[in-house]
This record gives C-alpha cells, structure tokens and sequence, in this order.
C-alpha cells in the first residue's frame, strides 16, 4: 500500500470515527432520575413535571413515553442494566414476574408514608415480604345506569334483568349491561361475584379463605335463571359478552347499564351521562366483588447501577406516594388517587371519588399468586373467560360448567397458599 | 470524473456506515455483549478492507450477504440452539454474578417494628460520610458513620420547623445537589445498634435494616443468621435451601440443564399433550394448505390457459389477493367472520360465533389460506403449463388419449417436476405461517375449562410464540428454544427429503 493511499485511508478512519463519536447519543446526565410510563401517563407526567420540576432537590426527571402500556411492558422485558429506568409506572400485576426476574428494588415506606395507604393496596405491591414500589391510584371498575331510560338504582341483579326482559322491544335495548372497563374476566368479577362465583374469598381479618370456595350450585343455577334463555340454552342477550361495541350502544341508549372503567368516566361525563357510580348488586341484594387493585411506581434495581437510588427513592416518597403529588398528577390523570389525603383533597373530582368509594364498598385486593397460577390447569384470566364463551356463547350447561370452574380456581388457591 | 464521482460516494458511503457499526461497536461492548461486538468489529474492518482495497473483486459483491447471512441466519439459529440448552424463564434471567448481587440486595431485612428515622446527610470534621440523626419519637439524636454511633445532646444541635436536627457539633451537612452529584455516600451501612444498621431511604429518611444473608465464596454457601437456613447452587440456577429443595431463592440465574428442555417435551404431561395436539394440527393444516392451494391455483390456471373473451380480465381478479398485502387480507377476513358485525353472518342471517367453536375456526383458516395462496400457485402453473411443450399433448391426443388422460399422464407429472421444489417450499412456509393465526384467531379458541392449553388453530409456532412471549407472567426462552430446534430440524428434514425426491423425479423425467 503507498503513502498516498495510506494517507487516504489514515483519514477516512479519522472521519468515520469523529462522526461515530458525533453520533453517540448525549449520555444520561448522574443526576438524572428516568421515569418510564405508557402512552396516557407519560404525557401527563411530563405536564406535571414540567410544571414543577423541583420534587427532589438536586436531581432533574425524564419521563420516557411508550407508545402503549404492552409497549412499555415488552421494553420492561427487554431492559438491562445500562437502558432500564430508575422508575416505572405499572399495574400490580407486573410485580411478581419483575422481582422475580430481578428487575425491581425493594423500598422502605417511614411509618407516616404507609398510614397514607391501606394494607391491601401495599400487599398489591409486596412480593416475598418484600415492598417494591408505591400505590399510585386504584384500578376498578362501577356501574352506571342511564338514567334516562332507568329512573333508580337497581338494588339486586335480578331488578337489572328484570327491567331488560321487560323494556328490550319497547324500547329497542340491544343488551342489558356492557363491561367496558376491563373485560370479560378483570371487569367481569363483578357480575361472577354478584351470580356467586369469586375466586378467592377474604376473611374478615383481611386475609385470603383458603379452605373454602364458591358453591358451583349455587352459581350455575343462578346463571341459568338470569343470563340463559331456555329456548335456545344460550346467551338471553342480558349480558354483552360479544357486543365489541357496547360502548356506543350505552351512549345511544340501547343498553341501561355499564360497568366501566375508572379510567373512563371523562368520556362518559363529557357524553352527559351521570356519574351514578356502584358496584353490580348481587342476587340476593348485597354487591359483586371487584378488582380493587393499584398501579404503583415502581424502582428498579438499575437506579442502583445508575446512581440515583437515593433520587429515585425520593421520588417515590416526595411525588408518586405522597399527597401533593398525586393530588397534582391526578388531576391530569383522571384517576381516583391511592393517597388517602388525596382521595379527600378538593382537587379530586367526584367521579374519581365515587369509583373510590365503589372500591371501599365491594373492592377485593387482586392477588396475583393466585389469579395467575395454572395449578388447576388454568389461570383466573383464561377460564374465566372460557366460561362465558362455554355458556353464553356454546350453548353448554351452566353447572357442568360451574364445577369445572370451581374445581380449577380452588386448586389455583390451594396451590397459591404459599405465596400469600 | 464519473470515476472520481463513483469514489468519492463509496468513500461517504462507506465513511457513515463505518461510523455506525462504530457506534453500535462501543455500545455493545459498554453493554457487556462482546460477541456481537466482536463481530461488528470484525465487520468493519472486513467492509473497509474489500473496498478500499482491491484484494478481492468477488468478495465486493459477496461481503455484505456473508455478513448478514451469519448476523442474522446463523446467529440465531446458534443462540437458539444454546438457549435450549438452559434454564432461561421469568426468575432466571440474569447471570449468575448479578443473581447473587440481587439475592444478597434482598438479603436485608428491617427490623421487626419497620423502624425509619429523620436523617440530614453529611460529613464529620474529619471528613468521613456520616448521617445525623432524629429518633424523634425517643426524642434522642445521634450522629452515625460506618464505623461507630455518637450521641448528639439536643441542645448541641439545630432544628427545621419538623423538628428534625439539621446541624451538630462535629457535622456539616451537604448541600441537595452534593449529594446528587455523588451517591456512594448511599450504599454505606451507618452504624445503629449491634447486628442493625441504618441504611439509606431516601433524602432525609432512613431506615434500621440488619443483613441477614451472607456469602461465602470458598464453600458456595449462602447462610441466613436470622433462621441458621443454608442455601446451596441448586445447578438449576437458583440458591435452594438445605433439606427443602422446593424452597428456592430469587432472583435466579440462566443455568444449563442440557438436554432438560427436551427431555420435558416428551416427559411432562402438561407440555406433551398440547404439544402433540399442536403437531398433529400443524401439519395438517401445513399439508391441507399446499394441496388446495395447488389444486385451486392448477383448476384456474388450466381453466384460462385457453383463449377465451375478457382472459385478461379474469387473470387481473386472480391475481389480485396476491397483490394485496396478506395482512390486510387477514384482518379484513377476521372482520367478515366477525359474529356480531361480520359481513359472512350478516349475509347468511345467522349469528355464528366462528372464533368459537374450534372446527369452525380450523374451517376458516383453512379457506382463508386458500385465499390468500392460490394466486401465487395460479400464476406458477400458468407459467409451467406454458412450457409444456404442444407437441407432447398433440401427440397424445393423436395416440386417442381422452383429455382427463392428458392431464393425468402428461400434464401433471410433467407440472409435478417442475414445481415440487415450489410445493416444499410452500409447506415449509405453511408450517410456519404464524402471521396467518396470530391475526386470525390468535390460536384460539382454547377451551381451558376441558384443561386444554393450547388453542383449537395454534401451529407449532404460534404455540412456541405463547410459551416465550404470550404470558406477562411467565415466559420460558429456554423450552420455546427447544420447541424452535425441532421445528427447525423437521421443517429442514422435509425439505431436503423432499428437495432429493424431486431431484429424483427429474433424472426420470
């Protein structure tokens, strides 16, 4: 090679690697805090954040906004040590797979900072004895009743269906209750509870009843009184387990009730619709059971690594747990707050309160030990949607069906026992 | 000058692409991924070689696919099949190193009361890290270093409006942003009482914690001096406890099991049965697929292989669900089966719940297959019965051979040589055709009240997908790895047996 073409060469090296180093992106600053959060809550962080940046002295914060709350999960899944954040905002239901896998550090509430939360809405976020994160707002669902068509509250399930059966030609009602919020099994639970179905039962001491389970009798026959026509044995049209778009039904008043999401209520509110909010009234005139669970904000183990441990913890207690914060956020958010001083503050809206209070009246914590265990050959999420298919879709009886559901969720405890 | 033109391109463009994998170099390196940094090492250096250098005109063409064939094929393939030789699930993702560092992280219990203080962080006189401390409730304050406790009287400190002491004799507290700028002040255990130690919670909290497990590198032992439990490497990637396998600590790490993976796909009732339910389907549905879409696409094809009004026409239409993306096709074929608002139950006046019952969703992948397939098998044979010589099928009609004898002595066998490599190709493709399920009915539907696991149309891959990436709960890498080697080996099996046949059929042709 001659000294001409060395030259060239010597220099094209040079400029390949000035203009790789030109393309490295800018490096995370020490004091950094990183926050990761999904397509709804990230930009309403970064609003918060922006507004008042000064939560922990010393330390700037960085929202990261994925495109969806899958989105965020797969990237959760995929981060290391040197692309993870120091915080993340999530359901409940991640906290299992997370410490498990090592992704996530344990805090350590002062005993004022925990008086701010139930003790149901810290196991949400407890795993192995361990506290990973703090309660961020409650996750559950409510029904609504239009109250153009329905002039009360129902006070059992069987009013409910009662009123579909009587008014569904007069008035042209496509189906009687919708469950946008949640599905078919996590907004289910409340009509699998007010029919006599829970997975779990809670003592009165707060713990889980692992010894007994729901009477699959009792259950399939109620079923089969309320939500099966016995001309076709199927669907008798009552419940919209198929309806995609109920939603719009309810809005157009086709359908009297709903049960939705507290994630929903603005646009509900904005559509007029009053925010009557309760829990589905059970058969015998007491309430289903719903998911009262929490999202939370969560530390990783990579703070750690990052060296703002100390930042991300103070974030966790100075913001994401603590009344100012939530009060702040959740006025963007729209969520009913976690934080018992802010479910109180006149900052919160009444919609948010009244799905707080629907949680305080039939709220039951959502333990993933269980729901997601497959002892029994399946876990909570999947059989409990195979059940509605098998009935209200297939045609099948309710209480063959019934026993087989009962005997799955009972071994899914059982198996659970050690773990809660 | 073009040549100056043509030089001065390839150098920019060899100057950014240098520039890139340089950076994707460093950052797999800082990430501890040091194959794949050697690798793309190895690539610049190779990429910069063979075009600023004439050492090797052929290699110039052939560079840029050896790379990516061995970054992108047989990378792959090589992890997968290392992947299948470990413990690799939700709780044993890490290395071994980083399992420990977490277990012994986790290792810290609080003591029994959970107690927290008030705490200003800041350095002695001496300039050793120290934390001053407000046990407020006991109305006592103590200055704290790694090394010993000083108690502070209450009238030598200062206060804030809460009450917490600020400043004391032989301490100086630092400044929010000191201590941002530097965190190892964090990782320190400040001396409290006996075994405890306060450790940092956050700004101006702390926490009384005591460290319960402890590692010993020369025996491999982890010892809890709270319960005087012992935990050993269980070899499975888990320290588990002495006398109690069951009972495992967490996090794990990825350990190799061998052949484990394997050996569970014939041996564990709850994956075999599904498994072989999901083969059985999947070459079925593999093999029904390539057979209607061949027979469709050869009717077709034979039906306008002679002149006729608007041939043209018609052809155009044929080729049309080829041209259109398959998963736009799909999507909109999931909405036409759709049981409320679907235009197939629509048309019909019924209200079938296709996704439901699982021999009806079997009947609609299987038709929508043969949608989205036979063009591609109308237009080859188009072709191929075009280049059947005339003369063969003059002859034979010469000979008295009705048409039906034609095509089943001449046509087809010639047809049949021709596109056999076509056909394996097609089932292989078939085996795998995850995008067709996962849009259609996503392997569903899954009767779980009967114990079933897998769904009614779930192919070895879209089953395979499940187990790695279908569960936020649990995901097991290692035995889907497994699952993808075998997939890999039969679908390489069948087409090189077929591959071979067909070589066969052609010496006799």
């Amino acid at each position: 090679m001659n000294r001409k073409r060395l030259g060239v060469l010597g220099a094209f090296t040079t400029a390949a690697l000035a203009l790789s180093v030109a393309l490295v992106p800018t490096a995370k600053a020490a004091n950094e805090i990183v926050v990761w959060a999904d397509e709804t809550r990230g930009p309403h962080l970064t609003s918060v954040f922006a507004a008042k940046g000064d939560w922990v002295p010393g330390y700037t914060i960085k929202v990261v906004t994925f495109s969806s709350y899958s989105a965020l999960g797969d990237a959760l899944d995929k981060a290391t040590g040197t692309s993870g954040p120091d915080i993340f905002v999530g359901g409940n239901d991640w906290v299992v797979a997370s410490a498990k896998s090592g992704k996530l550090a344990p805090v350590t509430l002062t005993a004022s900072q925990k008086a701010q939360f139930t003790s149901s809405q810290l196991y949400d976020l407890t795993y192995g004895g361990k506290l990973y994160g703090v309660p961020l707002d409650i996750n559950n669902v409510a029904m609504i009743y239009n109250t153009k068509l329905v002039p009360s509250a129902p006070k059992t399930f069987g009013d409910m269906v009662n009123f579909y059966q009587a008014n569904k030609t007069k008035l042209g009602l496509k189906n009687g209750l919708c469950v946008t919020g949640g599905g078919m099994s996590w907004g289910g639970l409340s009509f699998f509870s007010a029919l006599g179905a829970d997975p779990y039962l809670m003592t009165a001491k707060g713990k889980v009843n692992t010894v007994q389970g729901f009477n699959p009798t009792t259950f399939g026959t109620n079923l089969k009184k309320y939500l099966i026509d016995p001309a076709t044995g199927k669907s008798n049209g009552f419940l919209a387990s198929s309806n995609t778009t109920c939603n719009d039904d309810y809005y157009a008043g086709k359908v009297p009730y709903s049960v939705i999401g507290n994630w929903e209520w603005a646009t509900y509110v904005a559509k007029g619709f009053a925010m009557n909010l309760m829990p589905v009234p059970s058969v015998d005139g007491g309430y289903g059971h719903m998911f009262g669970s929490v999202s939370g904000a969560f530390l990783t183990s990579y703070a750690d690594k990052h060296g703002v441990a100390v930042g991300a913890k103070s974030l966790l207690a100075n913001f994401f747990g603590s009344t100012p914060g939530q009060v702040a956020y959740e006025k963007v958010e729209g969520r009913p707050p976690a934080n018992k001083g802010a479910q109180s503050d006149p900052g919160v809206s009444d919609a948010q309160k009244g799905f707080g209070a629907a949680a305080a009246l039939s709220g039951i914590p959502q333990i993933g030990a269980i729901l997601d265990n497959k002892a029994g050959g399946s876990n909570y999420w999947d059989s409990s949607g195979d059940y509605w298919t098998q009935t209200l879709i297939n045609g099948k009886d309710p209480l063959i069906e019934a026993r087989k559901l009962s005997k799955i969720w009972k071994a899914n405890v059982t198996a659970a026992k050690a773990l809660i | 000058m073009r040549g100056k033109f043509a030089l001065v391109t390839k150098i920019i463009f060899l100057g950014i692409t240098t520039a890139i994998l340089a950076l994707l170099t460093e950052s797999a390196f800082a990430q501890k991924q040091y194959v794949i940094g050697t690798f793309i090492l190895v690539a610049i250096l190779a990429l910069n070689l063979v075009y600023l250098t004439s050492i090797s005109i052929p290699f110039k063409f052939f560079l840029p696919g050896i790379l990516f064939f061995f970054g992108f094929v047989i990378a792959p393939i090589f992890f997968t099949v290392q992947m299948s030789g470990y413990k690799y699930q939700t709780g044993n993702y890490l290395s071994k190193s980083a399992a420990l560092e977490q277990v012994l992280n986790l290792g810290a219990e609080p003591d029994a009361a959970g107690t927290t203080f008030d705490i200003t962080v800041g350095k002695t006189s001496s300039k050793e890290d120290a934390i001053l401390v407000s046990d407020i409730a006991n109305d006592k304050y103590f200055l704290s270093t790694a090394t010993k406790r000083t108690e502070v009287p209450k009238a030598a400190a200062k206060f804030d409006a809460n009450g917490v002491a600020i400043a004391a004799p032989n301490f100086q507290s630092m400044t929010a942003i000191a201590l941002a700028a530097n965190d190892a002040y964090s990782r320190i255990h400040y001396t409290y009482q006996g075994k405890y130690y306060i450790a940092i919670e956050s700004q101006n909290a702390g926490g009384v914690f005591r460290q319960a497990l402890s590692y010993s590198a020369n025996t491999g032992i982890l010892s809890n001096s709270v319960t005087g439990a012992t935990y050993v490497d269980n070899h499975r990637g888990n320290f588990a406890k002495v006398g109690s396998p069951s009972e495992i600590l967490s996090p794990g790490w990825r350990a190799p099991i061998w052949f484990e993976n394997y050996t569970r796909l014939f041996t564990d009732h709850q994956i075999r049965t599904p498994l072989t339910r999901v083969f059985i389907w999947t070459f079925f549905f593999a093999l029904f697929s390539v057979l209607s879409t061949f027979a469709l696409g050869l009717l077709l094809a034979i039906a306008l292989n002679r002149k006729m009004r608007g041939r043209r026409v018609y052809r155009s239409i044929l080729i049309l669900p080829y041209a259109m993306p398959s998963i736009m096709s799909i999507l909109i074929w999931a909405g036409m089966f759709d049981s409320d608002f679907g235009a197939v139950n629509s048309i019909l006046h019924t209200n079938i719940h296709w996704f439901q019952n699982p021999s009806l969703a079997r009947s609609v992948v299987l038709l929508v297959n043969l949608w989205l397939g036979f063009p591609y098998f109308y237009l080859i044979c188009s072709g191929s019965l075009q280049a059947i010589p005339s003369e063969l099928l003059e002859a034979a009609a010469i000979d008295g051979a009705n048409p039906r004898q034609v095509f089943r002595k001449i046509t087809l066998p010639l047809l049949l040589q021709i596109l056999s490599p076509l056909l394996i190709a097609s089932f292989a493709f078939n085996f795998n055709n995850f995008n067709l399920i996962y849009l259609l009915t996503g392997g569903g539907p899954t009767q779980t009240l009967n114990g079933e696991i897998a769904g009614a149309t779930d192919i070895l891959i879209s089953y395979t997908y499940k187990i790695a990436f279908g569960s936020k709960t649990f995901q097991d890498f290692g035995l889907a790895s497994a699952i993808s080697v075998i997939i890999f080996v039969m679908v390489a099996s069948i087409s090189m047996y077929g591959l071979r046949r067909s070589k066969v059929m052609e010496t006799f042709g």
